[in-house]
């Protein structure tokens, strides 16, 4: 019983097509918008892309991605992201030093993580509906919060100030904020890719019994899972509150579709369909260049979000159809 | 009136098609001739349906020739196929319910003038043809879900002999007949074939293929083992032809010295379910444990892998105390669980056969929480040879693997870990046979090597061929221990079922 050597998947063109897709898509869509947009391609709008486009969205989308590989969902991450703003411009606003802030802010979200870890493995609701019922909890606190949803602005001479001027400073000619957002995918990329931890995620996600079965500790490291993505969320919540200056009511929420969009169109790179670290970053990437892209083509707001869609179904049907199509 | 020499219709000639690493057909070969009705039987998964829908061009063979009425064939499709005159009744493929028998009878081939479709016409051609065909006199304006099984069956063949079929291919057309409905069926292949046709017949009948056939393919493994008459060859015969190996070499012999005991159970109970249980297993040793559904004997194997927790009683391995409350203590104290559920419990067929098998074992491979892939690689190859799992790579998911090698999979993961205690539950469902025995000879080497094997099976053979001992459950209770001479199906099965207790006493 030898090891057979003819088993290699032959690779055909619409397996080709298939594997790279997204890739194929991203060039695509940039030499589009290069052409139809002269000022796309210019270095001051690609910056602006990734500071105000790419880095808060990707670090959200990382945490989901770690939550998609476990077989869940965090519907609650938008709730994250504003608990950890709020709490951080409140103790800012409070004149508070910026570590308390952000110590504060990373608190918050550790606490709507930490619930979301209680609902669904203590009380074995599952993820998708006890993550829906603390994005409406959320929702209603911070309205209740805010006497109805009223913005908190950081007046100049607070620590504030200095947090805008970091979030909009660079280091080495690197924008501060991409800085995070490296720290934070490389941290991620490895634990998921890399560590015990991450192994038993994708067991989990890719068979629970399984997982359980095999000595797994299923509930401490879906815990784990949860705790994870509600505090890269809170990173992100303390990074939009340093480049506004303020904290709006319910605006993490634009970030959760866009952010499980991303980890899908990821999913594509994978022959199982399975969410990573690099596919997640490219979905990111997609989606705020489309975004950037039909704004300076002149398309209004509303046309960008059925852009965005069209976008997200082709590339999903046309990696996945041609999949099916080579095998 | 069968014709002298016998002339070939179709020929299909070392035909090998892989569904991934499951060579569904290998070098198979397939003669029908004129005027004959040959019959097809094998196994389930031996290639007759598979090889089938090769001829009907369902299926696109890897390699191999198809010659058809005396033309080589190099792509077929469904419906070329029909046009060279081949046609098929599938076991399923019915016919439009609330169709005419005349619009049934030319489905596809409607007779009429351009896009206008004369029903009239169609309808007096197919009684004609019935009655000339069958002496049926059916009203050509029935509907099709009026008609009985046996009627739609001889409406699919008329419909294939007014494309003017020269072989006519029937997948188990019996299933659905009553006996009378049979009878006329076969007179109707039999004025078939004395009009030179080509017939085959695939049926899990022995009965029926030795009354009907004037030759006999038998397909095993994926190629054809031989061709026979079966007026000259016994069903016995043909039955041994379509089994692999017979019962004796099934289950490996082997001698072990046994050691200390390594597995210790004592008085363990679990309300409404067992109570007073106790047994070793010792090193080198296999035990069976059996008992009917609803016995205990599924829960006692569930509380000693810490899916169910014992109201009392005490699990010791190697002399120490366990308290098994999860599967992680269970894994993490050497005991080794092949659940029942392969695919829910077993492994993951979306991951690696690397990452299942040092899925419990991960620790081991692990530096600072970050797994180190080189001495996982190590670990996992030596396992893949050990076993001989059939992997095209370590990489390759565990869902393209057939499933006696998945569970050989789910069983190097323990190996992984070095566990000295493994629990099966029933590891050879829907296994096939060649893979069941090397399970057989894996249990035996683990064995060999020290360990102590608990092995919970229904299927009584197997726990007599494997065995050293058998516990048989009865209501919750150990009703029996069973060894050496005394260990055989019949002593099991009385005892599962209450009839007779106790050979050797209850301790063991």
């Amino acid at each position: 019983m030898s090891v057979q050597t003819n088993d290699k998947p032959k690779v055909s063109l619409r397996a080709f097509l298939a594997k790279y897709s997204v890739l194929i898509a991203f060039a695509a869509i940039v030499i589009f918008f290069a052409v139809a947009s002269p000022t796309f391609l210019t270095p001051a709008n690609l910056f602006n892309v990734l500071v105000n486009n790419v880095v808060m969205l990707a670090i959200v989308a990382l945490g989901l991605t770690i939550v998609i590989s476990s077989g869940g969902i965090d519907l609650s991450v938008g709730v994250s992201v504003d608990m950890a703003s709020m709490v951080f411009v409140m103790l800012l606003a409070a004149g508070y030093s910026g570590v308390v802030g952000v110590g504060g802010g990373l608190g918050a979200a550790l606490v709507v993580g930490i619930l979301n870890a209680i609902l669904i493995t203590r009380l074995n609701i599952s993820p998708f509906l006890a993550t829906l019922g603390v994005l409406f909890i959320g929702q209603s606190a911070q309205q209740l919060a805010t006497s109805g949803g009223q913005p908190i602005y950081l007046t100049s001479g607070y620590a504030g100030d200095q947090f805008n001027a970091i979030a909009r400073t660079a280091l080495l000619g690197i924008p501060t904020p991409v800085i995070v957002l490296i720290l934070c995918a490389l941290a991620v990329h490895f634990l998921l890719h890399r560590s015990v931890f991450g192994r038993y995620v994708q067991a989990m996600g890719a068979q629970p019994g399984v997982a359980w079965y095999s000595g797994i500790r299923v509930p401490r490291e879906l815990s784990l899972v949860h705790v994870l993505c509600a505090l890269l969320a809170g990173v992100t919540g303390i990074l939009l509150s340093a480049t506004v200056k303020s904290y709006v009511p319910l605006s993490g929420n634009a970030f959760l579709l866009d952010a499980i969009g991303a980890t899908f169109i990821g999913t594509t790179l994978s022959r199982e369909r399975k969410p990573s670290v690099i596919g997640t970053l490219l979905g990111v990437f997609l989606l705020a260049i489309v975004k950037n892209g039909l704004l300076l083509v002149g398309w209004n707001f509303y046309w960008q979000q059925v852009g965005i869609g069209v976008l997200v179904f082709l590339v999903l049907a046309a990696s996945f159809g041609l999949r099916r199509a080579a095998h | 009136m069968q014709t002298a020499k016998r002339e070939i219709a179709v020929s299909m000639t070392d035909i090998s098609k892989r569904f991934g690493p499951v060579r569904a057909l290998e070098n198979a070969n397939l003669e029908i001739a004129r005027g004959s009705i040959l019959g097809l039987v094998g196994q389930n998964g031996a290639g007759k349906s598979t090889i089938i829908k090769v001829l009907a061009g369902i299926i696109k063979p890897d390699s191999g020739t198809i010659v058809i009425n005396g033309e080589t064939v190099s792509s077929l499709t469904p419906a070329s196929v029909e046009k060279l005159g081949v046609h098929f009744i599938h076991q399923d493929r019915l016919l439009v319910p609330t169709a005419t028998v005349g619009e049934a009878v030319f489905l596809g081939h409607e007779i009429g003038l351009g896009p206008f479709v004369s029903r009239r016409a169609m309808a007096r051609k197919a009684a004609d043809l019935l009655k000339r065909f069958f002496g049926m006199e059916l009203p050509a304006g029935t509907l099709v879900k009026d008609l009985t099984t046996a009627q739609q069956k001889v409406v699919q063949i008329t419909r294939a002999l007014a494309q003017k079929a020269s072989v006519l291919v029937l997948d188990e057309p019996t299933a659905a007949l009553v006996k009378r409905e049979v009878d006329s069926l076969f007179d109707v292949l039999r004025r078939l074939r004395d009009d030179g046709i080509a017939v085959v017949f695939i049926s899990h009948y022995m009965q029926e293929i030795e009354k009907l056939c004037d030759r006999v393919t038998v397909m095993r493994n994926g190629t054809d083992v031989g061709t026979v008459d079966p007026r000259e060859t016994s069903i016995d015969e043909i039955i041994s032809m379509m089994i692999a190996r017979d019962v004796g070499e099934m289950f490996p012999k082997r001698s072990v010295t046994l050691g200390a005991p390594v597995l210790e159970v004592a008085n363990l109970r679990l309300g409404g379910s067992f109570e007073n249980i106790g047994f070793n297993v010792r090193a080198g040793e296999i035990v069976g444990l059996t008992g009917l559904l609803g016995s205990g004997a599924k829960e006692i194997v569930q509380c000693l892998f810490g899916l169910k927790t014992a109201d009392g009683g005490s699990i010791k391995v190697e002399g120490k105390q366990l308290a098994l409350s999860t599967p992680v203590k269970a894994v993490r104290d050497g005991i080794a669980m092949l659940p029942e559920d392969r695919r829910a419990h077993g492994v993951a067929l979306g991951l690696s056969v690397r990452e299942n098998i040092s899925l419990a074992s991960l620790r081991r491979y692990s530096k600072n929480g970050l797994v180190s892939r080189g001495s996982e690689n190590q670990a996992v190859d030596g396992l893949i040879k050990e076993l001989s799992i059939k992997t095209p790579h370590r990489d390759a998911l565990v869902r393209e693997l057939s499933g006696g090698n998945q569970q050989k999979v789910a069983i190097a993961k323990w190996l992984s870990c070095q566990s000295r205690v493994y629990v099966l539950d029933e590891p050879t469902v829907a296994v096939d046979v060649g893979a069941k025995v090397e399970i057989y000879n894996l249990l035996n080497r683990l064995a060999g090597e020290g360990a102590a094997i608990l092995l919970l099976s229904s299927d009584l053979l197997e726990l007599v061929g494997v065995c050293d001992r058998v516990l048989v459950v009865y209501r919750g209770r150990l009703a029996g221990t069973f060894s050496g001479p005394s260990m055989n199906s019949d002593a099991l099965l009385a005892a599962s079922s209450g009839a007779r207790s106790n050979a050797d006493g209850v301790a063991a």
